[in-house]
C-alpha cells in the first residue's frame, strides 16, 4: 500500500502561460521557507475542490527548496481537473498539494535515454537537469506537434544544453526521429525513461519492447483505454477474513472495497499513480492499470480500474 | 487547596483534515463535547484508531519533543527532530504530567478537559512524516487524547493546572 503524504496548504506565487495551452504554476508555502525535498521525476498531488485529486511532475530544480513547479496543459477532453487549474486558480489563491511521491525515478546506469511526448515533458526536464549537474551522459528527444504549440522551449534552453537535447516535430519532416531505429540499439547499461500521451507511450512500448525492464522507467498520464473492454462482473476474497465481496460490472474492486469499510488511500481512480495499489495471492487478475512493471503484475494489483476473472484473493 | 502542579499551554495547532499539514493557531475555540474549531476531529475527517475512543483534543508534553531531540533516553537513544507543527497532536503543553491525567479533570485557561486514555502512537504519522523510528520512540510519552467538559476560548500562554473531581 502507498504510504500517506503530509498534504500542504501550498500558495500560488506565480502563473505563466506557455505555448500549447500550457500553465506554468509556481507553488510556495506561506509560512515555511523550505519544503518537503524531491528527486526528478516525482509528482504531487493537487487537491482540488469536489474531492478531485490529480497528479502532476514537479519540473523545477530540485536543489531549490523554496517552491514546486508544474506544468498544466488543459486537457478540454480530460476529466474538468486541468480546466479548473486554467480557469479557476488564481494568482494567490491556497492549493492542497501532496508532499511528493516518485515511482519514476533516475536509475543507476551509464547512459540515459530521456523521451518525452508533449507535456510529458515536466519529469523529463527535472531528470535532464538532474543529469546534466551530476555529469552524466544522457540525451533528451522531445515529441510535439509543432514547434509554434511546443511548451517549456525555454526552459528546456536554459536548463540543458543543445547538444543533450533533440527536438521532433510532427509538422517539420527534418526533425522527425525514427522510434523503432532510435531504440535498435541498447548500449549496455543504457537507461530509458518515457512519457507522454497515450499513443506515444504505446510506441516507445512496442519500440522498446527488446530492452529488459529493469532498464525501461515510463510514467502515463492515465491507464492505456482498451475501448474494447466490457467489464464483467468478478469476486473478491480477503486473505485476512475470508470474506467474499462481489464487484458488480458497474463498480471499480476499490469502490467494491470501499463500501465494506475498506477505504485504501487512492487519488487519481484512473490507473494512474498507483496510490491504490495492494497484492494479490491468487486467481487471474486483468491489469488494465498504466503504472505496475510487468513483473509486479504476478502479485500486485491497482483496484481502481483493474479486475479480475472469476474470483481474485487479496493480501488485505 | 494549593495545586500540586502549574503548567502551561505552549502551542495550539489545529489539521482540517487527515494528513493535512497542522496550522498553528493564536487562540482556538473549544466546544463541550466536540473538539476545536476546525479541527479534523472537530469535523469528523480525521484519521482514528478503530479502538473506540474519546478523542475531541489531544495533548503532548514538549518535554517529550525536547528529549526526543535530545536522543533520550540514550536506550535506545532514538533521536528525531519533531517540531511542534509536526506532531499532530492539538495542543502542546510545558510543566503538565500529562500521563498522569487520565480519568482526571484540568483547567487550560478557561476550558476543562477530561484525561480520557493515553495516546498511543501509530505507525501512520511515521509514515506521514518519513521520520522512521518514531513510533517506538513515542511509546509511553505519546501523550493525552481528552474530553472537553466546558469550553471556551484557549490562547498559548495559558496557565494549566489540576481540577477537583
Amino acid at each position: 500500500m502507498a504510504t500517506p503524504r503530509i498534504v500542504m496548504k501550498l500558495c500560488v506565487a506565480e502563473i505563466r502561460a506557455e505555448p500549447g495551452d500550457v500553465r506554468v504554476i509556481t507553488l510556495e508555502h506561506p509560512s515555511r521557507p523550505h519544503l518537503p525535498p524531491f528527486g526528478a521525476g516525482a509528482h504531487v498531488d493537487l487537491h482540488l475542490p469536489n474531492g478531485r485529486v490529480r497528479q502532476y511532475s514537479l519540473m523545477g530544480d530540485e536543489k531549490d527548496r523554496s517552491r514546486y513547479l508544474i506544468g498544466v496543459k488543459r486537457e478540454p477532453e480530460g476529466r474538468g481537473g486541468s480546466a479548473w487549474l486554467h480557469d479557476q486558480l488564481a494568482l494567490g489563491d491556497i492549493l492542497p498539494v501532496s508532499s511528493p511521491r516518485s515511482h519514476f525515478a533516475l536509475a543507476p546506469g551509464t547512459s540515459h535515454l530521456l523521451l518525452a511526448g508533449g507535456i510529458g515533458i515536466t519529469p523529463l526536464l527535472a531528470m535532464g537537469r538532474r543529469l546534466k549537474e551530476t555529469g552524466q551522459h544522457f540525451h533528451l528527444h522531445y515529441f510535439a506537434r509543432s514547434r509554434a504549440s511546443t511548451p517549456l522551449l525555454s526552459d528546456i534552453s536554459q536548463a540543458l544544453e543543445s547538444r543533450h537535447v533533440s527536438l521532433h516535430f510532427d509538422d517539420e519532416p527534418a526533425t522527425q526521429c525514427d522510434l523503432v531505429a532510435l531504440l535498435a540499439p541498447r548500449q549496455d547499461d543504457q537507461q530509458l525513461y518515457y512519457c507522454g500521451p497515450a499513443g506515444f507511450m504505446r510506441a516507445i512500448s512496442a519500440a522498446a519492447a527488446h530492452w529488459p525492464e529493469e532498464a525501461v522507467h515510463f510514467e502515463a498520464f492515465a491507464a492505456p483505454r482498451d475501448e474494447d473492454f466490457t467489464p464483467e462482473p468478478f469476486t473478491l476474497r480477503l486473505a485476512s477474513s475470508g470474506a467474499l465481496l462481489p464487484v458488480p460490472a458497474g463498480e471499480s474492486a476499490l469502490e467494491a472495497l470501499r463500501s465494506v469499510g475498506i477505504a485504501l488511500p487512492s487519488a487519481c481512480e484512473n490507473g494512474a499513480c498507483g496510490t491504490c495499489e495492494c497484492g494479490y495471492l491468487d486467481g487471474e487478475a486483468l491489469h488494465r492499470d498504466g503504472v505496475l512493471r510487468p513483473s509486479a503484475r504476478a502479485n500486485r494489483f491497482i483496484p481502481c480500474v483493474s479486475r479480475a476473472k472469476g474470483t481474485l484473493t487479496l493480501d488485505l | 487547596m494549593r495545586p500540586r502542579w502549574l503548567g502551561e499551554l505552549v502551542h495550539i495547532h489545529i489539521a482540517p483534515e487527515a494528513s493535512y499539514e497542522m496550522e498553528a493557531l493564536s487562540e482556538a475555540r473549544l466546544i463541550a463535547g466536540r473538539g476545536i474549531e476546525g479541527d479534523r476531529y472537530f469535523l469528523g475527517t480525521g484519521t482514528y484508531s478503530a479502538k473506540p475512543d474519546i478523542r475531541e483534543v489531544t495533548l503532548i508534553e514538549i518535554e517529550t519533543l525536547e528529549a526526543l531531540q535530545q536522543g533520550e533516553p540514550k536506550i535506545p537513544g532514538i533521536r528525531i527532530e519533531l517540531s511542534p507543527a509536526d506532531h499532530r497532536r492539538n495542543l502542546t503543553t510545558r510543566g503538565v504530567p500529562l500521563n498522569h491525567l487520565v480519568g482526571k479533570r484540568f483547567r487550560i485557561g478557561e476550558v476543562v478537559l477530561r484525561g480520557g486514555r493515553l495516546n498511543f502512537p501509530c505507525k501512520y504519522i511515521e509514515e506521514l512524516l518519513g521520520l522512521p523510528q518514531l513510533h517506538d520512540a513515542l511509546l509511553n510519552r505519546s501523550g493525552l487524547n481528552c474530553s472537553i467538559e466546558k469550553g471556551g476560548v484557549i490562547r498559548p500562554g495559558d496557565p494549566i493546572e489540576p481540577l477537583e473531581d
